[in-house]
């Protein structure tokens, strides 16, 4: 649930970037910390563990500024993606404004995308919230993999897998190299901020 | 109509605002991996790429056949065949252990490519140059055999008192043994009852979730301290 102060006139939204493990949520939130560090003006906090993952979540934080009298605050996390951490991944979606699900484009990554996504929604039901009604982008991440000749799952399958029955927005994209990252991101912020608006009236 | 106006208005203000923050004209690219078109470490880049991936039969496959490739383009250079025999004996316990190997084999396979990269691609580099990247890599390429082979120990001998002396190393071999299946199963990955999770208040959900990175912490602590060890026997 957003934050909003009317009285300070203060909005400050929670963006949640979820999907299977290594499958590109922190490398998102880095790829925009270090393209956009010097405008951002935020500190990432990252919590890895000894192998390199994420271990409860990352967070980056991002000052939109002021839109209609209201300052707006984004505050992006990601979850730990290994199956063991379920309950550390429900604990970071409490009070979510909207939702980034980083799918795997791997094509043995297909039952873990599912998998994730029906967790996704399991979580979200735990906190009286529908998958299908929260501002929710897909994005299919590692798709420069195909030029390396690494089999990666069509965008068509992944949308059936995925996507056929919520109908949201998706990205193909390269959260390494960058394709598409930031716009997942500006499209998320604009459903979560437009979700949000009309408790701001 | 009014209602839709401001509506269109809010949106567009913050698209805009958007736009300004995240424009990309004046920031450089951050993708320090391109620029190897048709460059012979081009198939070999491209097979790490998958790895910081992926960590499968194939892609350790695809690592151990690129480096053939490798090894005969550059079939005089001792510098650079050495450093491909670092990458395979990695890359062969890689393949062998994936997710158990000790964390550190895939950074020192990052590593160990980045290296090769900079010694072969980086023109006038002199031979004591090359030679000292050389040596760095070998250095942490033994390091990290120690460690590998004390924590193997360490799980053959779990609970050693105070007063026990420390495990003795395996004797140095010239590959780390493939029959090694190291280590990393905690107690932890056993699943949870998640049925129960959605019967339990927020404070029990969250000691829950505390407990699970309690666990995570002891393991990394116990992995430092198995790296203590290896330095204080090292004095």
């Amino acid at each position: 649930m957003a934050i909003i102060n009317l009285k300070k006139k203060e909005v400050q939204a929670k963006i949640v970037y979820y999907g299977p493990g290594r499958g590109g949520k922190t490398t998102n939130l880095d790829y925009i910390y270090k393209k956009f560090r010097s405008r951002i003006q935020t500190e990432m906090v990252t919590i890895k563990t000894h192998g390199d993952r994420t271990l409860f979540f990352d967070f980056l934080p991002i000052e939109i500024g002021r839109i209609k009298g209201y300052d707006i605050r984004i505050q992006l996390y990601t979850v730990p993606g290994q199956v063991k951490y379920e309950s550390t991944r429900r604990l970071v979606l409490r009070g979510v404004d909207g939702i980034v699900f980083v799918a795997d484009s791997l094509s043995v990554r297909r039952k873990e995308n599912v998998l994730s996504l029906k967790s996704l929604a399991g979580n979200l039901a735990s906190y009286k919230k529908s998958i299908s009604e929260i501002p929710l982008v897909f994005q299919y991440n590692k798709r420069d993999l195909l030029n390396e000749g690494i089999p990666l799952l069509p965008v068509e399958w992944l949308e059936k897998d995925l996507n056929s029955k919520l109908k949201a927005p998706s990205f193909e994209a390269s959260a390494l190299k960058g394709p598409n990252v930031v716009e997942t991101m500006k499209k998320i912020i604009i459903m979560t901020i437009e979700s949000l608006r009309k408790d701001l009236t | 109509m009014a209602q839709q106006k401001d509506k269109d208005d809010f949106r567009s203000q913050v698209e805009d605002r958007l736009e300004h923050l995240f424009r990309e004209d004046s920031l450089e690219a951050t993708d320090e991996r391109a620029g190897l078109v048709e460059h012979p470490l081009k198939g070999l880049k491209a097979v790490m790429l998958s790895i910081d991936w992926e960590i499968t039969d194939s892609t350790m496959d695809s690592l151990l056949n690129e480096i053939k490739n490798v090894e005969f383009i550059y079939g005089e250079d001792k510098i650079i065949l050495t450093f491909l025999q670092l990458l395979r004996s990695i890359g062969r316990y890689v393949k062998a252990n994936k997710g158990r190997a000790h964390p550190e084999a895939t950074r020192l396979i990052n590593s160990v490519y980045e290296s090769l990269e900079r010694v072969a691609l980086t023109e006038g580099m002199s031979r004591p140059e090359k030679e000292k990247m050389l040596l760095k890599e070998v250095s942490k390429f033994k390091k990290l055999k120690e460690r590998v082979m004390l924590r193997k120990a360490e799980k053959q001998q779990p609970v050693a008192s105070e007063g026990t002396p420390p495990p003795a190393l395996a004797p140095e071999s010239k590959e780390i043994r493939r029959e090694e299946t190291p280590v990393w199963k905690e107690a932890h990955e056993e699943p949870r009852p998640e049925g129960r999770f959605s019967e339990m208040s927020p404070h029990e959900a969250f000691a829950y979730a505390l407990e699970e990175i309690k666990d995570v912490i002891r393991a990394e602590f116990r992995a430092l301290r198995a790296e203590i060890k290896l330095w204080r026997e090292s004095k």
